[in-house]
């Protein structure tokens, strides 16, 4: 179990930043998220943990012990890659044990291991099969099974699920999740998909061009996120620019709405962060009718079996999505009242 | 320690500048030298007097012209035979079909020397058709000059537009063409504007491609040009009758040629960046079978196709058991007589063509594998210029190189004429730019996340190297050495140029029997040539189950 820390770590590529200065702390044991969009930054600093890039400024330790200038083969990590990486002219036994021939272990104890990491990745009979002959599922399996099977210091996946169909990627969630609680292999995972991070970390260090946006618990992220761009990335979010017009109250187009503002002060504006299945849809009621509500009408309506999402717009005039579980449909161009949770949180924009 | 941590951590760099060494030395160096001797002025001092002189010489300027016109006059014969032949072939399913899949090793492996002297045997002033045309009491006209080289070469070279252009017609995409008779245009019409514009850029590259080897062409020229004066035979024959005299003269002839090919070579780049189409893959449209006629002409077209282009093999067997006295031959009178010769008696050229071809297929595939590697997978500052040096033998014909090379390094601080070493050298950095293309090609396509998959396992880059790349290359790398093989052995151009006594490969013995008119003797050291050519070039890739034409 190992405790990493990036300590004001740059990365420049030619011309391009694309890490500033960026500081974090991953707990020993923990699986930690990697989350944003595509050149935000997460591959090269999971590269940089790997080896892989090397800093241009800032240190890099595993526990104590300064790996910044380490070369990648002698920082006993385990990498999962996007693509797999399997060796093609080895067979799955062989690809597993590879990590396990290069620290030269007795070969009863590399045949143990290596069937003993298959069996936890339900591979055992397929071990002397090439990579060519396994569907995409088995591949990504093995190669967790080459990475977990040398006991690394650190696993680092680099968005290991999106080259599966959805439903395999639900099951491969499991897996990595039962393997990750059961060793406690400090586990470094990189993807831009939120809901896949939402379910799998302890962590999520929310990324924006090269530094980190927020960083919290998925819970935390989710229900108090302190920026417009975090509130948008994890989970969907209607983003409304609005006044704080005193602590707890903001307004918006001539209403006011009872709403959390955090620490934002009075005459400050800011973006009210409503959750589309967050707000409550009513029918009927005039403009401002009271008890926190909002007046709008139906434009679109799309059936979604569990829920319904509709498109209102505000009487005001943006435009919002709400998703409904309530049996009562909505026709479109039917006026409607949204009930604003009054724990909806106000973001600096 | 340091060092040696970071040499293992990265030691790219160091060995991309050792293959940049070693081309600067054995490439750009010597093509320096050639350059700055054709600069030489009488008086020591730099002038363009080697240019003017040539110019002034009528022998020369007509070499220039003829190698231009002759060059021009294969690279159309092969388009227009070339590419007919690869639409029937990617459109059409004909009676004997399968045949034209000897067409590539045939004609790609079979050395040059061997189809000039075959040809020769067959229709030169004593050849076996020409003689029996003669006895028949009809008019024989020679065969020496233009059309015996337009005729040969052609046989030669359009098996390069023919495969060229098979691939780009098999990865066009038949949705192309029904979009086009769907909008209302006629099947001919679709041809012209939809399939044609696609194909246009295969045709051309690899139009220009047999026009720089026209260029280069030594051995054809010099057995069938007869009194049409080339570009390469006049540098040689310079080469030979001034040895250690004046080099301000071959060395302008050879600048000259290295413009040409030069010039052909710009213009293929312009025409790939330019008119390159990006097609998205789709399916190629199947093969349709011919009606009765049509496949009965084409059955016949393509047998006698492959009758030409495989008939040097025939008459270079036949010829080595064929009694022989001189120029001679008795054909129809079996003898062993050449062969016990070529076998027992003067070994010399077999044994040095087997040591030299052998030295250069380890040598040139181990280089080429490196350098194909840094260039792709290990990018760093120096990798554009390695990039750069590894095409730069492209551009020198034979017969150029070896000038250059002798020029280089006959006397000064590295002397390596007369050695094996240079031999094998001409051989190496000829076929390197082949070499490293197809390696390349190989490597584009393995990931590089697998490297770093065995290196965050706790394997050093170089081990990985080893222990992963190459075996994934594995394929990869015997095709190109049965090629380096098949190449190197049937060299002359360049090596004729280098060697000296004691140095005689095959290829050089056959060009010198052929001239002193021992055909009987040239046939048997062909004989043996063409087995050691063919042998690894039918039965590996079935054994090591590998396709030596895939990656071209």
């Amino acid at each position: 179990m190992t405790r990493i820390t990036i300590d004001q770590l740059s990365k420049r590529f030619d011309k391009q930043t694309v890490l500033q200065g960026l500081s974090l702390v991953i707990e020993e044991g923990s699986f930690f998220t990697l989350l944003g969009p595509s050149g935000c930054g997460k591959t090269t600093l999971l590269r940089c943990i790997a080896g892989f890039n090397v800093p241009d400024a800032g240190r890099i330790l595993f526990d104590g012990d300064a790996v910044t200038s380490v070369p990648a083969y002698e920082r006993n990590i385990g990498m999962v890659f996007q693509d797999y990486a399997l060796f093609p002219d080895k067979t799955v036994f062989d690809n597993v044990a590879y990590g396990l021939r290069a620290r030269k272990r007795p070969a009863e104890e590399l045949r143990q291991r290596t069937e003993e990491a298959l069996a936890q990745v339900g591979l055992q009979a397929l071990a002397a099969r090439f990579p060519a002959q396994l569907s995409g599922g088995q591949r990504q399996r093995v190669a967790l099974a080459r990475a977990m099977v040398i006991k690394p210091r650190v696993l680092l996946m680099d968005e290991p699920l999106s080259n599966l169909d959805a439903k395999l990627r639900l099951a491969m969630r499991d897996m990595i999740l039962e393997l990750q609680r059961a060793t406690r292999i400090t586990t470094v995972f990189v993807t831009h998909d939120q809901e896949e991070a939402l379910a799998l970390s302890d962590q999520i260090a929310v990324m924006q061009e090269g530094r980190v946006a927020q960083q919290g618990t998925p819970q935390a992220l989710y229900a108090t996120p302190q920026w417009a761009y975090v509130a948008d990335f994890i989970g969907s979010a209607n983003l409304l620019p609005v006044t704080v017009a005193a602590p707890g109250r903001v307004a918006l187009a001539g209403l006011q709405l009872d709403v959390d503002t955090g620490s934002l002060a009075a005459g400050s504006s800011g973006q009210l962060v409503l959750r589309p299945e967050a707000l409550r849809l009513k029918s009927g009621g005039a403009q401002g009718a009271g008890g926190n509500t909002l007046g709008a009408r139906v434009l679109s309506r799309q059936y979604l079996g569990a829920k319904t999402s509709y498109r209102v717009a505000l009487d005001a005039g943006p435009e919002l999505r709400v998703e409904d579980t309530g049996a009562a449909a909505h026709a479109v161009g039917e006026a409607v009242q949204l009930g604003v949770d009054t724990a909806s949180r106000v973001v600096a924009a | 320690m340091r060092a040696l941590a970071r040499w293992l951590a990265w030691p790219w760099g160091l060995l991309t500048l050792l293959c940049l060494l070693v081309l600067a030395v054995f490439v750009v160096l010597p093509i320096g030298v050639l350059t700055l001797n054709s600069l030489k002025g009488a008086d020591g001092g730099y002038s363009l007097a080697g240019f003017a002189k040539v110019l002034a010489t009528p022998e020369y300027l007509q070499a220039i012209i003829n190698t231009v016109l002759l060059a021009s006059a294969v690279t159309t014969c092969t388009v227009a035979l070339g590419v007919p032949l690869a639409y029937v072939v990617a459109r059409h399913d004909f009676p004997l079909k399968r045949w034209l899949a000897v067409l590539p090793v045939a004609t790609i492996v079979i050395p040059e020397v061997i189809v000039g002297q075959s040809w020769l045997m067959v229709l030169g002033n004593n050849g076996l058709v020409s003689n029996f045309l003669r006895d028949l009491g009809l008019p024989v006209p020679s065969f020496y000059g233009w059309t015996g080289l337009i005729f040969s070469m052609t046989l030669v070279y359009y098996t390069y537009i023919y495969l060229g252009v098979l691939a780009a017609l098999r990865g066009f995409d038949g949705q192309l063409e029904e979009a086009s008779l769907s909008l209302g245009a006629t099947p001919a019409a679709t041809r012209w504007r939809v399939l044609l514009p696609t194909l246009a850029p295969a045709v051309l590259v690899n139009a220009l491609v047999v026009f720089t080897l026209v260029v280069g062409n030594f051995a054809l020229s010099s057995m069938l040009g007869g009194q049409v004066p080339l570009l390469s035979v006049q540098t040689y024959s310079l080469f030979v009758s001034e040895v250690g005299g004046d080099p301000v003269l071959q060395s302008s002839l050879s600048v000259i040629s290295i413009i040409l090919v030069a010039t052909a070579l710009l213009v293929q780049k312009w025409a790939v960046e330019r008119r390159q189409v990006h097609m998205t893959p789709g399916r190629a449209p199947a093969a349709q079978a011919l009606r009765s006629w049509q496949g009965g002409v084409f059955t016949v077209g393509v047998t006698a196709l492959v009758a030409l282009s495989l008939m040097p093999l025939v008459a270079v067997f036949v010829g080595a058991f064929t009694e022989a006295r001189g120029p001679v031959m008795h054909w129809g009178k079996a003898s062993l007589r050449s062969m016990e010769r070529a076998l027992s008696l003067e070994p010399e050229p077999i044994f040095n063509s087997l040591f030299f071809a052998a030295t250069a297929t380890v040598v040139g595939t181990a280089l080429a594998v490196l350098v194909s590697y840094l260039i792709v997978k290990k990018k760093s500052r120096l990798s554009p210029l390695l990039d750069a040096a590894v095409v730069v033998p492209l551009t020198i014909s034979g017969t150029v190189l070896g000038i250059a090379l002798v020029q280089s390094f006959n006397t000064g601080p590295l002397v390596l004429t007369g050695t094996a070493f240079i031999m094998v050298l001409v051989y190496v950095v000829r076929r390197l730019p082949f070499g490293v293309r197809n390696a390349s090609s190989m490597l584009y396509n393995i990931p590089t996340s697998i490297e770093e998959a065995s290196i965050s396992l706790g394997v050093t880059p170089l081990r990985t190297f080893v222990q992963v790349v190459l075996p994934v290359m594995k394929g990869a790398i015997f095709s190109a050495a049965i090629l380096m093989w098949a190449t190197s052995i049937s060299e002359l151009s360049a090596s004729v140029v280098v060697y000296s006594a004691g140095l005689e490969t095959m290829p050089i013995a056959i060009f010198r029997q052929v001239d002193t008119g021992r055909l009987g003797l040239a046939s048997a050291y062909g004989a043996a040539l063409v087995t050691l050519i063919l042998v690894p070039v039918l039965v590996l890739p079935k054994l090591l189950r590998i396709n030596l034409f895939s990656l071209k």
